[in-house]
């Protein structure tokens, strides 16, 4: 069993607390992800829907932060299996 | 019976109907006339059907009312009529999945595996039922066919995405609806609309030739108003199938047999913390299946709050991924709704859904631990009653919470991992709510032993609506 990093441990002791989004916290912050990605995914969209792909992006890192913060050994396996 | 059958249509059950086309005291034809009329005259209330499929339903019902002229043995479900949430392809038509944009494909070649395999066990689809768009839903509204209604109170949602589906049934229209489950999509219609759902373990029941919304999820499953029915389609469903990538290959593992064994020596516990409710309804809910079974002990899943949010993250990523095209060029005729979340799911970075899913895996591991101190688990269906059409918020406890992203509070840290299950209805005034009977993964026969259980005591049973 390989053990965690301290900065991985240090996230343990905020298991059970209110999710913060750890990144993207800044409006600006997500909006730049937003205008980069929809560039790199060639996904233009009418900037009037700005405000609920921004609502709906914060919602998923605000969830995202519960997972992220939560300790997990290298070694764990992702869920979907590739059977060849 | 053959009265009720013949004077109302639309209540009697499929084991009803079955029993009385076996008894010869009515057939398959007059079932399914009769059942055509009742949805002609009664689905504009309720707004269930987006298509009727009158004629191949007419003749396969005379087909089996031939065969059984010529003296062959009917089949296990002859003469039931069924109908299924429009994500399922049914040949010649179009499979909508709710959507304006999939109005312009080609229709379907070929039925959805699952629709195959009930009408040769006897039933006869007769239609396709509203839908969320792309099953990204938990009320059963939809901007493009209008809101699904719920027959307890019209004025109501169903709770989606599988919406048509359960108002089909709860109102009578039809004895058995499929829906697809991603995150809650049967169980918290079968909740709102007090039905009997199953959510059968992920990979056991073949999706093949369903529209998809999150591979690693969806699941499809029967409706039904009582125990034995959603028993007798599972059975006529099982089977591996290799046009379905995950369908297991297991062998069927008939529950039909082993309906009546009871409770006695089944291990249950309440499932606490995150799931304990914080609405009178909910709680009364779990208290009284849990009295039934004398479930005195409580049980705590770990991280579920964790797991609901992974779950949300997967969902999003694989909702947008799948939908990137389609956003690229038709966004416009999407729900908006729908548009502004697909979109946010296209743009999360891969490296926070691949925690996610390694943390499925960790989820996984430590939930099946604790099947070997019970054998089920139970939990609220959904956190309230059937809330108002076009109600936004709705409160638990001190808190207020969106509706649209919170029906599935409750759910979706159980499908996160592909746990069968049965939603139970309990009858309450005025509107039911139901409880989540979890077993391990393919023990779908504790599931409905026990909720077949809980409906012969009276405790859990779908009520019939007045409208």
């Amino acid at each position: 069993m390989i053990r965690k990093p301290a900065a991985h441990k240090s996230r343990t002791a905020r298991r059970g607390t209110t999710p913060r989004p750890l990144r993207a916290k800044k409006p600006d912050a997500l909006d730049t992800l937003i205008a980069a990605s929809a560039q790199a995914l060639a996904l233009p969209f009418d900037p009037a829907w700005q405000g609920g792909i921004r609502l709906n992006l914060r919602l998923i890192f605000t969830h995202a932060t519960l997972v992220d913060e939560f300790p997990l050994a290298d070694e764990t396996e992702p869920a979907p299996v590739f059977h060849a | 019976m053959l009265e009720m059958a013949a004077t109302e249509p639309g209540w009697s059950t499929a084991a009803e109907i079955v029993a009385a086309v076996g008894a010869g005291r009515t057939n398959a034809l007059r079932v399914v006339e009769a059942t055509l009329a009742r949805i002609r005259s009664r689905d504009p209330l309720l707004n269930s059907f987006t298509a009727l499929t009158e004629q191949r339903a007419l003749a396969r019902a005379k087909a089996l009312d031939e065969a059984r002229a010529r003296g062959e043995p009917l089949p296990p479900l002859a003469g039931v009529p069924f109908a299924v949430k429009n994500l399922f392809d049914v040949a010649g038509l179009p499979t909508l999945a709710g959507s304006k944009i999939n109005r312009d494909a080609p229709p379907a070649p070929r039925d959805a595996a699952l629709i195959e395999r009930l009408e040769s066990a006897g039933s006869v689809l007769v239609g396709a039922l509203n839908m969320g768009e792309y099953a990204y839903d938990f009320t059963g509204e939809n901007v493009h066919d209008g809101p699904s209604r719920n027959p307890h109170d019209l004025n109501r949602m169903t709770g989606g995405s599988s919406g048509g589906s359960a108002a089909a049934v709860a109102g009578g229209l039809v004895p058995l609806a499929l829906g697809s489950d991603t995150n809650g999509s049967i169980r918290v219609p079968s909740s709102l609309c007090g039905l009997f759902g199953l959510k059968p373990t992920y990979g056991r029941l073949s999706r093949a030739r369903t529209f998809p919304f999150a591979a690693s999820l969806d699941h499809v499953g029967p409706l039904a108003r009582s125990t034995r029915d959603l028993a007798l389609a599972y059975d006529a469903m099982q089977g591996h199938d290799p046009g379905d990538p995950v369908s297991a290959e297991r062998a069927a593992q008939p529950v039909m047999p082993l309906l009546h064994r009871g409770t006695e020596g089944l291990r249950v516990a309440v499932a606490s913390g995150y799931f304990k409710s914080q609405t009178a309804e909910a709680v009364y809910a779990v208290d009284r299946v849990a009295a039934a079974l004398a479930a005195n002990r409580d049980i705590q899943l770990p991280q579920p709050e964790r797991a609901r949010s992974a779950a949300f993250i997967i969902t999003a990523s694989e909702g947008g991924s799948l939908h990137l095209d389609r956003l690229r060029t038709r966004a416009k005729d999407f729900d908006p709704a729908v548009r502004d979340r697909l979109i946010a799911g296209a743009m999360i970075p891969a490296s926070l859904v691949i925690r996610a899913q390694k943390f499925r895996r960790w989820y996984r591991t430590e939930v099946l631990k604790l099947f070997a101190e019970v054998d089920a688990i139970l939990a609220p269906a959904t956190p309230c009653t059937a809330p108002l059409i076009g109600q936004q918020t709705f409160q638990l406890g001190d808190v207020e919470l969106p509706v649209r992203a919170n029906l599935g509070l409750y759910t979706q840290p159980i499908s996160f991992i592909g746990l069968p299950v049965v939603a139970v209805p309990v009858p309450l005034t005025p509107l039911p709510i139901a409880v989540q009977i979890i077993t391990a993964p393919w023990r779908e026969d504790v599931a409905l032993r026990i909720a077949h259980w809980l409906e012969t005591q009276g405790v859990a049973a779908a009520m019939r609506p007045s409208f």
